[in-house]
């Protein structure tokens, strides 16, 4: 009678799973996310009916200015700190918390789910805006489109699992989210180049650079260090989750 | 609620009496003492400046526990700190001034142009703190059927809003102006010196609050998640920065000179560029690409401001409530 | 956890079993500087409680604190001779109904129902989903969205989500929040069921009848400390500064009047249509005063019931002493 038998676990994954993907997709605000996945799409176009095919000015202009800045932390903060954050603001993760579970699977259920939508949106635009963009520049195109997409995939994971941890420990983990990426992402790591060590930005072109080595001044970490830092960063970031779902405390309510 | 002038008009004994026939069988209703409001009814514009007053007060958390205050003072702390130390360190210049070096680390001009995304992060945190909840929890009703109508709502709402940023915005100024005046020996020559430089920040920083206020609030009145709120901020705001930026890059290559219009479009850009036109100051090609002056921002900023104040009204006119 | 359980800690004994179901010894909470639950005791068996107070008492924290959501700031909690706090597995014995009314609204009810039954590891989802939904009558709606139920039915599916996986164990927090009467009937018939079946069941409610209808067995709770514990009638029968209320009808009430008066157990006595209405300190000492007093009055007694043994005046007065 202690834990939920194995086959219990993979259904209980599911089912959060599936609670998960209803939460953070409504119809409104899925619309909106696609359109905003559309535009680095739209754009690519625009550079193609232009005749700009290189695969530098695309990813200066397109990746690393919109898909890299705006598109993939704004879907993966707002996956990430939404798994948890929609349930605690509505109460409805007592259900969870109320269950047999180990809090483990809980966390993975909400990590994974999150991360998938996130690389879904973010990455299928990121493949076709490169693909749209970068296809006449031969298999550099296709290698550098490939690179981009391993750099979305890193730097999703990381935002979704460090703002999911975040979103245990306060209500507003979304506006964290976004001062991290604008004052840290944005000014600091402009003004002080030695934080490239604790920069997802820098993790995810870093380890981008495995597949093909971007066009980009500022990459400063190689693939290796970047994905370890990566992978450092989202394992702590679920323990730590882990850890505090344990400890959960509901606020006390109208009482 | 608590209003000396509404408490005033209730009749000081109310006596519940129960007119109850203690015989009969029949029902009866009882007098339980229903209080008639016969005071002054302060109106429309009583109404406004209370849902101002209250919405100020929660922009920055005033009454409420220290986890409201956090995100607005320290962000408001963050956006003044740059401009504290320089006056900290205003002794240290002063004398290095009278050396004959010329010091400008920090000027009224540009203090906004290079600490926007503090200002930006406020917008994010608390305009859909202020507006969003009152969606999410059906509470509109409420107001609307109160001497508050639906346009003096959002009037009431933005304007908290936008003197919220008012004072965020003028404080590293007026840190900056007094750094200044201390710095040289004779203060009231100072005082004549520098306000002529740092009047244009008043015209300016309004400028910039209501710009940033309008915008954020408009779009945070169509959610009630503040998550989705805060989001759509953010990604209206940078991508209408990085849309026009990548379309130029084309232009310039592509022929297409033209491009370089569609600077008017840039929420951001336009208002720094609207605020040197108060300093008169040149823009810095660096910051500004194209050929658009700091009039035609200014023009951009305003027609911004009115447009996004037109979205805020006519939201909350059709909102259900 | 070697405290020595004392089941008559404050002052009452609830029921002996071998292991309780639910046992709280000396149990604290604490947050910050507000005590919300102070030095509370008690055990319960199989059987209905209701646990009272006024808004605020404590009541949500208790609970939270039995659910495992809370650990106890001192003192212990146990549930089924287990500590619930950070182990899940207690879980599996526990059903709980919380007092926030939000149930995922995009899903249906059976699909919610579902979800329980498969989150508790369940072999037959289905089945069980379909058993639960039907104990608590929502076959009729439930492959609609929770969405669109109504308050009493989101109460009821909420209901069959805790009951899905058969707990030895309910918790239940403001369980009638929103429901007609008759859905209240429903829903204290079928606690009242589920009680006959052997499990534990704790409700918390500030609204008496509920509490009144569904057990005789109370827990109360002022200002996070346990006022009372037991059966209503019990405690009622413990306060003895105060009058009870009898009403009697005879067929001679004012014959049988001048009797009673005459006994200094009777304070006071009042002839009204319906019959008479005697008021005394000691219910013990007019029990046996009345059959006497009637035979030598000789006077028939046809009824003879106490006024005020209505869970309102017993609530009432513990939350005012």
């Amino acid at each position: 009678m202690s834990e939920v038998a194995p086959v219990g676990l993979i259904a209980a994954f599911m089912e959060i799973s599936r609670v998960t993907l209803r939460q953070l997709l409504g119809r409104r605000r899925t619309l909106l996310l696609i359109l905003l996945s559309a535009l680095p799409v739209l754009l690519a176009v625009a550079f193609r009916a232009a005749g700009e095919t290189e695969v530098e000015r695309f990813t200066r202009r397109i990746f690393d200015t919109i898909t890299m800045t705006i598109l993939m932390p704004l879907v993966a903060i707002l996956f990430g700190s939404g798994a948890f954050g929609a349930e605690i603001d509505d109460g409805t993760v007592v259900y969870l918390l109320a269950k047999p579970v180990p809090r483990w699977i809980v966390i993975a259920a909400k990590a994974i789910t999150a991360l998938a939508m996130a690389i879904l949106l973010t990455g299928s635009s990121t493949v076709l805006a490169g693909i749209i963009d970068m296809a006449p520049a031969g298999s550099d195109g296709v290698s550098a489109t490939m690179a981009q997409l391993l750099a979305v995939v890193v730097g999703s994971a990381c935002y979704v699992s460090l703002f999911l941890a975040v979103s245990l420990f306060t209500r507003r983990a979304l506006v964290l989210g976004i001062g991290y990426m604008l004052v840290w992402e944005g000014a600091l790591s402009f003004m002080l180049p030695g934080i490239a060590n604790l920069s997802i930005r820098q993790y995810a072109l870093g380890a981008s650079t495995a597949v093909y080595k971007l066009p980009l001044q500022e990459v400063r970490l190689s693939a290796e260090t970047a994905l370890l830092l990566a992978g450092v960063l989202v394992v702590s970031a679920l323990v730590l989750a882990t850890w505090k779902l344990m400890r959960f405390e509901l606020p006390g309510g109208s009482d | 609620m608590t209003d000396p002038k509404r408490a005033a008009g209730v009749p000081a004994t109310a006596p519940a009496t129960a007119i109850a026939a203690a015989t009969a069988p029949a029902g009866s209703i009882y007098d339980l003492g229903y209080r008639h409001y016969n005071g002054k009814r302060n109106g429309r514009g009583y109404a406004m400046w209370s849902l101002f007053v209250e919405s100020f007060r929660g922009v920055w958390g005033l009454g409420r526990p220290m986890t409201a205050k956090a995100a607005p003072f320290i962000l408001a702390g963050l956006y003044a700190l740059p401009a504290v130390v320089q006056l900290a360190f205003s002794s240290v210049f002063a004398q290095r001034i009278a050396a004959g070096d010329q010091l400008q680390l920090l000027n009224y001009h540009n203090y906004f142009a290079d600490f926007y995304f503090l200002a930006f992060l406020f917008c994010v945190a608390q305009a859909p703190e202020l507006v969003c909840r009152d969606q999410r929890y059906h509470v509109l009703p409420l107001y609307f059927t109160r001497a508050m109508g639906r346009m003096t709502y959002a009037v009431a709402r933005l304007g908290s809003l936008a003197l919220s940023l008012f004072i965020l915005l003028a404080a590293p100024a007026l840190a900056l102006f007094v750094g200044d005046v201390l710095m040289q020996s004779d203060a009231f020559k100072a005082v004549g010196d520098e306000l002529p430089k740092a009047l244009p920040s008043i015209p300016a920083t309004a400028l910039v609050a209501a710009g940033l206020a309008s915008l954020s609030l408009a779009i945070s009145s169509f959610s009630p998640r503040r998550a989705y709120s805060a989001i759509g901020i953010v990604a209206y705001i940078l991508l209408m920065e990085a849309i026009p930026a990548a379309l130029y890059s084309i232009g310039q290559t592509g022929g297409g000179s033209w491009t370089d219009k569609l600077f008017v479009f840039t929420p951001v850009t336009s208002l720094i560029g609207a605020t040197y036109w108060f300093f008169g100051q040149p823009l810095d090609p660096q910051d500004f690409a194209g050929s658009l002056t700091s009039g035609t921002y200014l023009v951009a900023s305003i027609g911004s401001i009115v447009v996004a104040t037109a979205v805020l009204v006519y939201r909350y006119r059709r909102v259900p409530a | 956890m070697t405290a020595q359980v004392d089941p008559e800690v404050n002052g009452l004994q609830v029921r002996s079993e071998v292991a309780p179901a639910i046992e709280l010894v000396h149990a604290a909470r604490w947050y910050g500087n507000v005590v919300a639950v102070n030095d509370v005791s008690f055990s319960l068996g199989a059987g209905v409680t209701g646990l009272l107070g006024p808004n605020g008492a404590g009541k949500t924290t208790l609970l939270h604190m039995l659910a495992g959501f809370l650990a106890p700031s001192a003192g212990s909690v146990h549930i089924l001779g287990r500590s619930p706090h950070r182990d899940p597995s207690v879980y599996r014995q526990i059903g709980l109904v919380p007092e926030r009314e939000a149930v995922y609204p995009f899903l249906t009810g059976r699909d919610y129902v579902k979800f329980n039954a498969r989150l508790q590891g369940l072999r037959d989802p289905d089945g069980a989903a379909r058993a639960a939904i039907a104990r608590v009558g929502l076959e009729d709606s439930m492959d609609r969205q929770i969405g669109t139920y109504s308050k009493g039915m989101r109460q009821r599916v909420k209901v069959a989500g805790s009951l899905v996986h058969d707990p030895q164990v309910l918790l239940l927090d403001e369980p009638f929040n929103g429901m007609d009467p008759r859905q209240r009937i429903a829903m204290m018939d079928l606690l009242g069921v589920l009680a006959d079946e052997g499990r534990t069941i704790l409700f918390s409610s500030h609204i008496l009848e509920e509490v009144e209808r569904v057990g005789t067995e109370i827990l109360v709770v002022v200002a996070g400390r346990l006022a009372a514990s037991g059966d209503f009638r019990a405690i009622r029968a413990l306060m003895t500064d105060r009058p009870h209320n009898i009403s009697i009808r005879s067929s001679d009430d004012r014959r049988l009047a001048t009797t009673l008066m005459a006994d200094p157990a009777v304070f006071a006595v009042e002839l009204t249509p319906a019959g008479l209405c005697v008021q005394t300190a000691q219910l013990g000492a007019f029990r046996r005063l009345i059959a006497g007093a009637s035979r030598a009055a000789g006077v028939r007694l046809l009824e003879v019931t106490p006024a005020d043994e209505s869970l309102e005046s017993v609530f009432d007065y513990l939350v005012r002493r």
